[in-house]
C-alpha cells in the first residue's frame, strides 16, 4: 500500500470513516462476536483514487480520516486477516459508500468473518445428528399440536395462545423445581395436570362462554391473540426476560452411539414422548371418550346428533391439551432453557404441523408435527442455524397450494 | 408524582409520530381485515418491505433515497401474492397461519447473519435518510411549539409529512370504499358464495385488498424509520401487528375514523398508562397490602399486559369500537 | 287451474316445444339451453349424483324435484361451478362449462340463488341490488379511487335497481339495511338481484323455502313473469303445489339419478316418483296407508 495523496487534507475534516472487522463464529447456534485486529483495510474515491487507510486495532476497528461526506470505495485486504479467521461466505470485500449514507461525521463500514462451527464431522455424521435431533423435536411438537388440532377440530377455534399453554409447562416446572425445590421427577406429573387446569379454565372463562353468546370464530381467533399477548407478558413480567435453566438434570454429558450424541436425559424425554403418543394414539383409537373426541372434531354436528355429550368432550380435549401443551413445556424446558417466550416461538412449528397433518385430526397433528420437527432440523444442514424455522413457512405455503387439507384433514373444512 | 409531564406526555403522544405511523398501518389493515374480513396478521411484514426498501437504497444499492418507495413496493407485491396465493381461496385461519409465520421469517431474515450484507443484521440500517432531512423546512436542532406540544425540528417535519399521508391516505380509503369496488369486497367480507353468484372474482379482490393494504402499511414503516432515523428488524416483529389491530378495533373497524382515531387514542392510552406506571414506581415498587406488585423494571410487560386484555376486552363487549357501526359488523359468520 | 292462464308468446313458443317431447329420463328437447352429460359425484364413498343426461328447455320453467338426499342441490352446485364433479361434461349455450368456476359461470349469463339465502345483511337493499350489476367500471379499484369515473353508470344501474325493486315490491325499503327485511322477502331480494345479472338461465334453489304461504303466491307470479320476459328458469321444490301450479316441465331425481321426466300431470300420474317418494312405506298404496 502506498501513502495517498491528499491523506493531509484528510486528516484536517472531521469526517471519517470506521472499518470494523468482527469475528461471529457461529458455536451451534451460539454468536460470538470477537474483533479481528491487524487487518488492511483502504478507502478510495470511485474514481480509484487513494483518500486513505489503516489497520484494524485490538477493537477491530480502523478509523480512515475522508475529506467530506462523499461516495467512496472501502476495500479489505483479504490477505491481511490472520490465519483461521475468514470472512463469512459471500461477503465482499469492496463495499461503496454514498454520500446520504453519512448521517453523522462518520460512516463506520463492517465487515464479518465466521463459520458455523461444526467442523470435523463428515456429512453423514452431521445428517445423523441431525436425524436424532429432529427426532426428537418432532416429538415434541407432535405432543404440543395434539391439542391445537383438537381444539379446533371440536370448536373450530385456531388458538393463538397454545403456545402460552406450553410455556405455562416450562414456568410452573421452574417454580416447583427451581424456586420451591421440589424434584422434577415429583414436580412434573404436578405440573402437567396443571396444565391441564389451565386449559380448563381457559375454555371455561373464555372461549366457552364467547361460543355462547354467539361470537364468532374470527372474533375469537382475536381474542385467543390478545390472550396470547397478555400471557406472555404476565410471564415476562413474573418471570423476567433471561431463560434460566431447570435443576435437575440440566448438567448432563452427551453419550455417543456412534455418529450421533445425546444426553441421557434427553433420550429418556424422547422416549417419555414416544410413549405418551403412542398412548395418546391409542386412547384415541380404542376408549370410548377416544372415539367420541375423533367423532366431534371430524364432525362435531354430526357427532352431537348420535348423542355425544359435545361440550363435556370439549372440556376434555382443553384439558388434555392443555397438559400435554405443558408437557411439552417441561421437555423444552429441560432441552432449552425455560423462559417467557419458549413457547411462542414453537407455535408457528405447531401450526405447520397441523397445516400438514390436517386441521382437526389428531393423528395429523402427531404425523404433522413429528416431521416438521424433523425437516427443520434437517434444514439446518443447509440454512444458518438462525433460519432453520424458515423451511416451516414453506412447508405451509406447499402444502396450502398443493393439498390444503394436510396428510389426513377432511376437504370441506378448509373453505 | 408529576401529573403535569405525565398529561403533557399524554396529549403529546395523540398527535405524535407513532399514532402517525401506526394510523398508517390501521388504514392498511383496515383494508383488509375492517372492510374485506381478512386476517392478515402479517401487516409488520409489509412494514418492513418499507422500511427495508428505503434502508437498501444506500446500503446495499448505492441509488438515492427516493428509489426506496418503488423497491418497497416491488417488496409488498411479492410478498403479498407469497402470501396470498396459496391461502386467499382458503377460510381465514389460514391467511392468519401463513402471515403470521410470514411475518416472524421476515424479521428472522433481516435480522440474520447470513444476510447481513443486505439487510444490516440486528443492528440494522442506520444511515439512508439524509434526503429527507434535507427537504425539512425547520431546523433539526431547534425546539418548535409550545407545551405540551413541544417537539424537535427533525421530529416536526417526520410528523408533518405523516400526518399528511394519513389525511391523504384516509381520504383514498373513503373514495375506494364508498365506490362499486368497495361494496364488493364489503360483501365478500359477509358471504363469498353470494358474491361469486353475480359473476365476481372474489379471489382476485382478496388479493387487491391484501396488496392495497400492505401498500398504505409499507408508508407506515417508511415513516417510522425515516423518524426513527434507522431500520431496526424488532420493530416488525409480529406483536407490531397485533398492536396495531388492538389499536384498529379499538377505534372502529370498517371506519376510516376508526383506523385513525383508534391509533391516536391507542398511543394516548398507552403512553398515560406508561408515565402512570413509571411515575408511580420511580422510587419505589407498588404496593398493594405490603406486596410489591409492580417494580420500575416489570412496567413494561405489564402496559402489554393491559393492550392483550384490552383487545380481548373490546372483541367480547364492544366490537365495533368506538366509531364502530354495530349493525355493519360481519366479522361474524364465518 | 291453468284455463284462466294466459301465457307470452315467448312462453307459449316453450311450451309448445316442450309438448312434442316424449316423457322419459333424460330425454332431448328441441332447443336446450343447458345440457348435461355424465355428470358423477362421489362424496366418500356415496353416489351424490349421477346424471346420465339432462336437457333443460330454453325459455321454460323447469322443477327440479326429488325426495331429500336426492342430489338437487349438489347437481345445481356443479352446474353452477360451485363444486367439481368426478366427471361429467355440460354445456349452456353450446358453451362448455367443464372446469369453469362459479364466478364465471355467472358472468356467462347463468345465475343462481341459495336454499339459504344470502341476502347481504350488511349492505342496505339498493346496495345488494347494484352489486348484482356486471361489467362494472367503479368495481376497478382504480376507478374506484375516482368517482367522476363510475358516477354516470352507477346512476344508470341505481335506476335499473329501483325498477327491479318496484316490481318485487320492496322499493320502500331500499335504504334499509337487508339484515331488516324477513324471510320472504329477502328471497325476494335474492331474485331481484339475481336479475340485474341479465341472465338467461335462473336457477333456484327452493325459493319457497320458508316463505309464507301469503307471500307463495307472489312468488309464484315473479317466477313466471321470468319465462315470460323469455329467461329459463331451473328451480329445485319440495312444495307441489307449486310445482304443479307454474312448471312447464317437471324433472324428477333420486339417489342422484334422473328417474323420470314429463309435464307436471304425467309426473303426478308416473308410478316410479310415486314410489321415490314413499319407499319407505314398501310398496304400500296411500289409501292402505290412511286406513292402518
Amino acid at each position: 500500500m502506498f501513502a495517498a495523496p491528499g491523506v493531509a487534507n484528510a486528516a484536517d475534516s472531521e469526517n471519517s470513516i470506521i472499518v470494523s472487522v468482527q469475528d461471529q463464529t457461529n458455536n451451534n447456534g451460539v454468536s460470538e462476536k470477537k474483533p479481528v485486529a491487524g487487518v488492511k483495510v483502504s478507502v478510495s474515491n470511485p474514481s480509484g483514487l487513494a483518500v486513505g487507510e489503516g489497520v484494524t486495532d485490538s477493537a477491530g476497528l480502523a478509523t480512515i480520516p475522508v475529506p467530506a461526506k462523499d461516495d467512496y470505495v472501502v476495500t479489505l485486504d483479504i490477505a491481511s486477516l490472520p490465519s483461521g479467521v475468514t470472512l463469512v461466505e459471500g461477503t465482499k470485500t469492496v463495499v461503496n459508500i454514498i454520500k446520504d449514507s453519512f448521517t453523522t461525521n462518520s460512516k463506520r463500514v463492517t465487515f464479518f468473518a465466521g463459520s458455523s462451527g461444526e467442523s470435523g464431522a463428515s456429512l453423514f455424521d452431521r445428517i445423523a445428528q441431525r436425524l436424532v435431533d429432529g427426532i426428537r423435536l418432532g416429538l415434541i411438537i407432535a405432543i404440543c399440536s395434539v391439542g391445537l388440532s383438537l381444539i379446533f377440530g371440536t370448536t373450530g377455534l385456531t388458538n393463538f395462545a397454545h403456545g402460552e399453554m406450553v410455556t405455562f409447562g416450562g414456568l410452573i416446572a421452574f417454580w416447583f423445581n427451581v424456586l420451591l425445590g421440589i424434584p422434577l421427577l415429583i414436580a412434573a406429573p404436578l405440573v402437567i395436570a396443571l396444565g391441564g387446569v389451565l386449559g380448563l379454565a381457559m375454555n371455561g372463562i373464555i372461549f366457552a362462554k364467547l361460543r355462547k353468546r354467539g361470537i364468532g370464530l374470527i372474533s375469537q381467533l382475536v381474542v385467543s391473540v390478545g390472550l396470547s399477548i397478555m400471557l406472555r407478558n404476565m410471564y415476562l413480567y413474573q418471570f423476567g426476560g433471561r431463560t434460566r435453566p431447570l435443576d435437575d438434570f440440566s448438567l448432563q454429558v452427551a453419550k455417543s452411539f456412534g455418529p450421533v450424541s445425546i444426553t441421557m436425559r434427553d433420550l429418556t424425554t424422547a422416549i417419555i414422548s414416544l410413549v405418551v403418543l403412542l398412548g395418546v394414539a391409542a386412547f384415541l383409537q380404542r376408549s370410548r371418550t377416544g372415539k367420541a373426541i375423533r367423532a366431534v372434531s371430524d364432525n362435531p354436528s354430526l357427532a352431537s346428533s348420535t348423542g355425544i355429550d359435545t361440550q363435556k368432550i370439549i372440556r376434555v380435549v382443553w384439558f388434555a391439551g392443555g397438559a400435554l401443551a405443558a408437557m411439552g413445556g417441561v421437555f423444552r424446558g429441560l432441552d432449552e432453557q425455560v423462559g417467557f417466550e419458549m413457547g411462542s416461538g414453537l407455535i408457528f412449528l405447531m401450526f405447520a404441523g397441523i397445516t400438514l397433518g390436517g386441521l382437526g385430526s389428531a393423528y395429523g397433528a402427531l404425523i404433522g408435527g413429528f416431521f416438521v420437527g424433523l425437516l427443520v432440523e434437517l434444514a439446518s444442514l443447509v440454512v444458518p442455524a438462525e433460519l432453520k424455522n424458515a423451511p416451516a413457512l414453506f412447508i405451509l405455503i406447499i402444502v396450502l397450494v398443493v393439498r390444503p387439507q394436510g396428510i389426513l384433514g377432511r376437504k370441506q373444512r378448509v373453505g | 408524582m408529576d401529573i403535569i409531564k405525565i398529561l403533557e406526555n399524554t396529549i403529546s403522544a395523540f398527535f405524535g409520530i407513532d399514532a402517525a405511523y401506526f394510523a398508517l398501518a390501521a388504514i392498511g389493515l383496515n383494508i383488509q381485515f375492517g372492510y374485506t374480513g381478512l386476517l392478515n396478521f402479517g401487516q409488520s411484514a409489509f412494514m418492513a418491505c418499507g422500511a427495508y426498501g428505503l434502508g437498501m437504497t444506500s446500503q446495499y444499492f448505492g441509488v438515492g433515497m427516493w428509489w426506496g418507495i418503488l423497491i418497497g413496493l416491488a417488496l409488498v407485491i411479492i410478498l403479498g401474492l407469497l402470501v396470498g396465493i396459496p391461502t386467499l381461496r382458503l377460510r381465514a385461519d389460514y391467511l392468519a397461519i401463513v402471515t403470521i409465520a410470514t411475518a416472524e421469517i421476515v424479521r428472522l431474515v433481516v435480522r440474520s447473519v447470513r444476510f447481513k450484507e443486505y439487510f444490516g443484521g440486528s443492528d440494522g440500517i442506520n444511515s439512508f435518510s439524509s434526503s429527507f432531512r434535507d427537504l425539512s423546512p425547520f431546523d433539526p436542532g431547534a425546539q418548535y411549539g409550545f407545551r405540551p406540544f413541544q417537539y424537535s425540528g427533525y421530529s416536526l417535519w417526520t410528523m408533518i409529512v405523516g400526518w399528511t399521508l394519513v389525511i391523504v391516505f384516509s381520504v383514498l380509503v373513503y373514495l375506494l370504499m364508498k365506490s362499486p369496488w368497495g361494496r364488493v369486497v364489503k360483501a365478500i367480507r359477509e358471504d363469498e358464495d353470494a358474491v361469486r353468484s353475480l359473476g365476481k372474482n372474489v379471489y382476485s379482490y382478496k388479493m387487491q385488498s391484501l396488496i392495497i393494504g400492505g401498500v398504505v402499511g409499507m408508508f407506515s414503516g417508511m415513516i417510522f424509520a425515516l423518524d426513527r432515523g434507522s431500520v431496526q428488524p424488532d420493530n416488525y416483529s409480529r406483536d407490531v401487528t397485533f398492536y396495531v389491530l388492538t389499536a384498529l378495533v379499538l377505534g372502529g373497524v370498517a371506519k376510516v375514523s376508526g383506523s385513525v382515531v383508534g391509533p391516536m387514542m391507542f398511543w394516548g392510552l398507552y403512553v398515560f398508562s406508561d408515565n402512570f406506571l413509571r411515575e408511580l414506581t420511580k422510587d419505589r415498587p407498588f404496593e398493594i397490602f405490603g406486596i410489591g406488585i409492580i417494580q420500575k423494571s416489570q412496567v413494561g410487560p405489564v402496559n402489554y399486559m393491559l393492550i392483550g386484555l384490552g383487545l380481548m376486552l373490546l372483541m367480547t363487549f364492544r366490537p365495533q369500537g368506538v366509531f364502530g357501526n354495530k349493525e355493519e359488523m360481519a366479522l361474524d359468520g364465518r | 287451474m291453468d284455463a284462466e292462464r294466459t301465457y307470452t308468446e315467448l312462453a307459449q313458443r316453450a311450451r309448445a316445444a316442450l309438448a312434442s317431447v316424449n316423457a322419459s329420463p333424460g330425454v332431448a328437447k328441441p332447443d336446450p339451453i343447458l345440457l348435461a352429460e355424465n355428470v358423477r359425484r362421489n362424496f366418500g364413498g356415496v353416489t351424490a349424483v349421477d346424471v346420465q343426461h339432462l336437457e333443460v328447455q330454453r325459455g321454460s320453467i323447469t322443477a327440479l324435484i326429488g325426495p331429500n338426499g336426492a342430489g338437487k342441490t349438489t347437481l345445481f352446485n356443479l352446474l353452477t361451478g360451485f363444486d367439481t364433479p368426478d366427471t361429467g361434461e355440460w354445456m349452456f349455450d353450446s358453451k362448455n362449462l367443464k372446469k369453469v368456476v362459479a364466478h364465471k359461470t355467472a358472468s356467462l349469463g347463468m345465475v343462481r340463488t341459495f336454499q339459504l339465502t344470502k341476502s347481504l345483511t350488511k349492505l342496505s337493499v339498493i346496495e345488494n341490488m347494484k352489486l348484482g350489476a356486471t361489467h362494472q367500471m367503479g368495481e376497478k379499484w382504480w376507478n374506484g379511487l375516482l368517482p367522476f369515473r363510475y358516477r354516470k353508470q352507477e346512476a344508470i344501474i341505481e335506476r335499473r335497481a329501483d325498477e327491479l325493486l318496484k316490481r318485487f315490491k320492496l322499493d320502500h325499503m331500499r335504504d334499509q339495511y337487508a339484515g331488516t327485511l324477513s324471510g320472504g322477502q329477502r328471497k325476494l331480494l335474492e331474485m331481484a338481484r339475481a336479475l340485474m345479472t341479465n341472465p338467461r338461465l335462473v336457477m333456484l334453489d327452493e325459493p319457497m323455502a320458508g316463505v309464507n304461504p301469503a307471500l307463495k303466491q307472489s312468488l309464484n307470479e315473479h317466477i313466471r313473469g321470468l319465462r315470460d320476459d323469455g329467461m329459463t328458469v331451473l328451480f329445485v321444490e319440495h312444495d307441489m303445489d307449486m310445482v304443479h301450479d307454474i312448471s312447464d316441465w317437471v324433472v324428477v331425481m333420486a339417489e342422484g339419478r334422473i328417474i323420470a321426466e314429463g309435464t307436471p300431470e304425467q309426473i303426478s300420474a308416473n308410478p316410479a316418483v310415486i314410489e321415490a317418494y314413499l319407499g319407505t312405506h314398501q310398496g304400500k298404496s296411500l289409501l292402505e296407508e290412511e286406513n292402518a
